[in-house]
């Protein structure tokens, strides 16, 4: 059971990230691609807040978040993208799907933990 | 880095008489060269190195041997042949004289009296591309917090952004992404150590678990990273859309392991920026190198360079979220 679905496909964001949140007290699974964090966020309904990068091997995070909305029907997950895509037209398909808000890398934890406990509590 | 956008490049000096050598390193200095000597009996070890060089100036008179500086030419066109040579002579400033078999081991001949010929030569084979300021500036810009975001404490130092023709690669381990726009189409690398690499991990500088260092994918991982933070900054801010129903080209890129050597199938110098990453406080880490070399092989059109304009709704700092 976990709180965060941190979806990166490097493994150095996906140690930063969940240390970082896991040091301040959150819950977190981790998944390496789109198809891995679907598989992931299917299999654990505890899940509040998917915290995605853009581009990513197999299935990329924007197309993961149109399918966590179409096909698994989940429209209440929140969606953060973390990415160091900063393009309007990406940004667009993203609120399209959903997703709740947009952070350019590098990422910045203090910055961002109160909001993302506020989007776990939510 | 100075404020200016200067770019230099290092050339070899293989020569030992010290009158000339004094109008050779005079000439560089005016020039934006950086001349490096070396010893008779080391430079082919040298030239088996890392020394981004972007040129040879060699004697014909080399190592004291009338015939000196044609034999050498020779050995270096074996094991660099992406070297352009440039020959001074003692009487002529040209190549007439040389058995025709040689003559292309040389892309120009000059003597001390003609020794501003070189700055066509320059022209020629090193600096034959401008590149934008903004551009050279800013790549250093977005590399040096990208860096800093990854390596925890360090100081992150740049040197002066030089040209290399050479084709070698520094370390053992080095990315390769693309740079696609309307105005440029090539690759950016990033090449590093992987001891050193290896050492800031297990020195807890990284994000990297220590425990993980020995597993060379997780070095792997980080160098991947740094490049997606440089790359995605430097496509937001310079890299416009490529045309639509645009042909993108393509040729093969060849790597030779045995050589540490990649070529894109282009003479074209490359852009570098070295990096260096150390702790002032610490003498027990040791400093990290890294090489970022630009090659835009497949599309070079700076008359079209442009930042990319961003809206004020935009303006959100990198690492804060934009809520929708």
């Amino acid at each position: 059971m976990a709180q965060i679905l941190v979806v990166d496909d490097s493994s150095t964001v996906r140690n930063e990230v969940g240390d970082f949140l896991q040091k301040n007290g959150l819950t977190v699974a981790l998944a390496v691609d789109g198809r891995d964090g679907l598989v992931k966020l299917k299999a654990d309904p505890a899940i509040k807040l998917i915290v995605c990068d853009v581009n990513m091997p197999n299935m990329d995070g924007l197309t993961m978040a149109e399918k966590v909305r179409s096909e698994l029907n989940n429209s209440t997950v929140n969606i953060v993208m973390l990415t160091t895509e900063n393009s309007p037209v990406m940004k667009e398909r993203g609120k399209a799907a959903g997703i709740k808000g947009w952070i350019v890398k590098p990422f910045k934890g203090d910055a961002v933990l109160p909001s993302f406990k506020k989007l776990v509590e939510a | 880095m100075a404020d200016d956008a200067k770019i230099v490049s290092k050339v070899l000096v293989l020569d030992i008489d010290a009158a000339c050598i004094d109008s050779i390193k005079a000439f560089c200095d005016d020039n934006d060269l950086v001349g490096l000597k070396v010893q008779p009996d080391n430079v082919m070890a040298v030239l088996r190195s890392n020394l981004d060089l972007g040129a040879i100036l060699l004697s014909e008179n080399y190592a004291n041997n009338i015939q000196g500086g044609t034999v050498l030419a020779r050995k270096i066109r074996a094991v660099r042949p992406e070297l352009p040579i440039f020959l001074r002579r003692e009487t002529t400033d040209n190549l007439d004289d040389i058995q025709e078999r040689d003559q292309n081991l040389f892309s120009i001949a000059y003597t001390i009296g003609s020794i501003s010929k070189l700055q066509t030569a320059l022209a020629e084979f090193i600096f034959s591309r401008s590149y934008p300021n903004a551009l050279v500036r800013g790549i250093s810009e977005i590399a040096i917090p990208a860096l800093e975001s990854q390596f925890k404490s360090m100081r992150v130092e740049v040197e002066a952004p030089y040209l290399v023709r050479d084709r070698l690669i520094f370390g053992e381990i080095f990315t390769l992404i693309p740079l696609e726009s309307s105005w440029c189409r090539g690759y950016m690398m990033l090449q590093t150590e992987e001891a050193a690499l290896m050492h800031m991990v297990k020195a807890k500088r990284t994000f990297v678990h220590p425990e993980a260092a020995y597993d060379f994918r997780n070095l792997n991982s980080l160098l991947g990273e740094i490049t997606n933070l440089i790359w995605g900054a430097i496509k937001n801010r310079y890299l416009s859309s490529v045309r639509d129903g645009a042909y993108l080209s393509q040729v093969p890129i060849v790597i030779n392991n045995l050589h540490r050597y990649i070529s894109f199938g282009s003479e074209n110098p490359q852009l570098c920026f070295k990096y260096t990453i150390s702790d002032p406080n610490d003498e027990t880490i040791l400093p990290l190198v890294l090489q970022q070399k630009f090659v835009f092989n497949l599309s070079w059109s700076p008359e079209d360079f442009s930042e990319n304009v961003t809206s004020v709704d935009d303006l959100v700092s990198s690492g804060e979220l934009e809520f929708f």
